[in-house]
């Protein structure tokens, strides 16, 4: 939960610049919650405050009843790029071992897991495979699954799809629901897509920039589980329209 | 990338691809070398023609002493700084003093002209074989400790956040990302330092007034005119220094096998 949380950004030799200001969001328990908002709006930062990467110069966040900080102390944060930012010399195996690695995990059984996780994604053939012999989008697959290799509770998606082509794009939404349903955790998905913001959120938060403000916070009417087809249905596209005008204007 | 496995005559074919042309170049060389030193009868001690170099390094006697000697100057010289240059450069990607304060006294003590400072070592070091490693060393540290700060900085910080974001502890952080990422950064600057080695030894044995070793062999041979074994201690040199770098190529490939050309470009 954040409230009335500002952020400004102190820099040498120039204005200091404001990235965010007055955010009240109220993100639930094992929602997937989604934050579009052009380039620029500040709606990376707000990945970077609530990861507690950075404090915010202004108001306060609440994670499960407790600050930032404890939060961080318990690893309940899993991380996605928009790039997958694997290590060049680990198999995919070893990449989705590394936050297991670091956190203690049960040595004997970590193997195991990853191998289950990859299998979540369908790379379960891949497991010894180097990522350089891996496509774009089954790297990104990998790095979904490291994001959830040492059990968090909070998934923190900065842009995790844009990197990629509309059909491996959509491919990897379905993937992902998959995943998501299946460990039902908290996802906060940071998108310049509201297509995808639309098709995969519970909840959609429009974000206006300069400093970044929440417009408006529109919840998604589409049944879960989601399906392709439901892209192209009446609903979609109407919700589709309302929130394109609310970032338009 | 792995090659399937080649025939002998595949082999060849692809043997000659790559040496065929500067086995080509060489031959006609030599042929107008040795035949315009015979037209023009070129003497000795000006250009010897290459059979006479030939004749001379069977003749020589020491050649493998005197190679010896130098091989091992510069290799200690490169290995101590093999070792330190990484733990320095590991030091100043990490901390902010080694980085300001120290690092500019780095590229300053590099700017020196190495003959400028050999002769000091010889007076702090004496006759022996220590102030030549000393040079080497000093030559090859430079292009060492900076190719590897390099590498050392430049984790991707979005892989360090993760690591942070789990508390990962520094040490943690150093270990399993930092190296392995400095890694062909290091080997970079090894390969650059090789063959500086190789300089060091000889400028350390030009000031350094021993009786062994190539560069001494150079000075002396020099002084007497004896020009074709001068040919002999240049080619040894230059052959010595290809063999270094080839040497490090098969060790690089090895430990980094994922840093291949097609790799660099992808993560």
């Amino acid at each position: 939960m954040l409230r009335d949380v500002g952020l400004v950004y102190r820099r040498r030799g120039r204005e200091p610049l404001a990235a965010l200001r007055g955010i009240d969001l109220d993100i639930r328990d094992r929602e997937l919650f989604a934050v579009v908002g052009p380039t620029g709006c500040g709606k990376s930062s707000l990945l970077l405050l609530i990861s507690g990467i950075l404090d915010p110069t202004a108001g306060e966040i609440v994670i499960r009843g407790g600050p930032v900080a404890e939060a961080k102390a318990r690893t309940e944060f899993g991380f996605i790029f928009q790039d997958a930012v694997l290590l060049p010399w680990r198999t995919a195996l070893d990449n989705v071992r590394l936050p297991l690695e670091v956190t203690g995990y049960d040595a004997a059984r970590r193997d195991q897991r990853c191998r289950e996780l990859l299998a979540f994604v369908h790379l379960e053939r891949f497991a010894e495979a180097m990522p350089h012999e891996l496509s774009g989008g089954m790297k990104q697959r990998v790095a979904i699954v490291r994001a959830l290799a040492h059990n968090p509770s909070i998934l923190l998606m900065d842009e995790p799809f844009a990197a990629l082509d509309e059909i491996t794009k959509r491919k990897l939404h379905l993937d992902f629901l998959e995943v998501w349903e299946r460990e039902h955790k908290t996802a906060i998905l940071i998108t310049h897509d509201l297509y995808e913001a639309i098709f995969l959120a519970d909840r959609v938060a429009v974000m206006t920039p300069g400093p970044g403000r929440i417009r408006a916070i529109v919840p998604v009417d589409l049944p879960r589980p989601r399906t392709l087809e439901m892209r192209d249905s009446e609903a979609f596209v109407r919700q589709a329209r309302a929130v394109r005008e609310l970032l338009e204007g | 990338m792995a090659a399937g496995r080649l025939t002998v005559g595949e082999m060849a074919q692809a043997l000659r691809e790559q040496y065929g042309p500067p086995l080509q170049f060489l031959v006609v060389v030599i042929a107008v070398w040795e035949l315009g030193a015979w037209a023009l009868e070129i003497p000795n001690w000006l250009l010897p023609p290459p059979h006479r170099i030939l004749q001379r390094f069977l003749e020589a006697r020491n050649l493998t002493y005197h190679t010896a000697v130098t091989l091992s100057e510069a290799l200690a010289g490169f290995a101590l700084s093999a070792i330190l240059g990484p733990v320095l450069a590991a030091g100043i990607a990490n901390m902010r003093f080694l980085e300001r304060g120290v690092f500019p006294y780095i590229v300053l003590a590099n700017a020196v002209p190495i003959v400028a400072i050999a002769p000091l070592l010889t007076v702090w070091l004496g006759y022996g074989v220590a102030p030549k490693v000393a040079v080497a060393m000093i030559i090859s540290f430079f292009p060492i400790v900076t190719n590897s700060a390099r590498g050392f900085a430049s984790a991707d910080y979005r892989i360090v956040r993760l690591m942070q974001s789990l508390n990962a502890s520094r040490f943690v952080i150093f270990r399993k990302i930092q190296v392995p990422t400095a890694l062909p950064y290091i080997f970079a600057g090894f390969k650059i330092s090789l063959s500086l080695s190789l300089i060091g030894a000889v400028v350390g044995e030009f000031y350094g007034g021993g009786d062994k070793g190539l560069g001494y062999l150079i000075t002396a041979t020099a002084a007497q005119f004896d020009t074709p074994l001068l040919f002999v201690a240049v080619a040894i040199l230059a052959l010595s220094g290809v063999a270094f770098f080839q040497i490090a190529t098969v060790f690089e490939r090895r430990l980094i096998y994922w840093a291949t050309a097609d790799v660099a470009t992808q993560r």
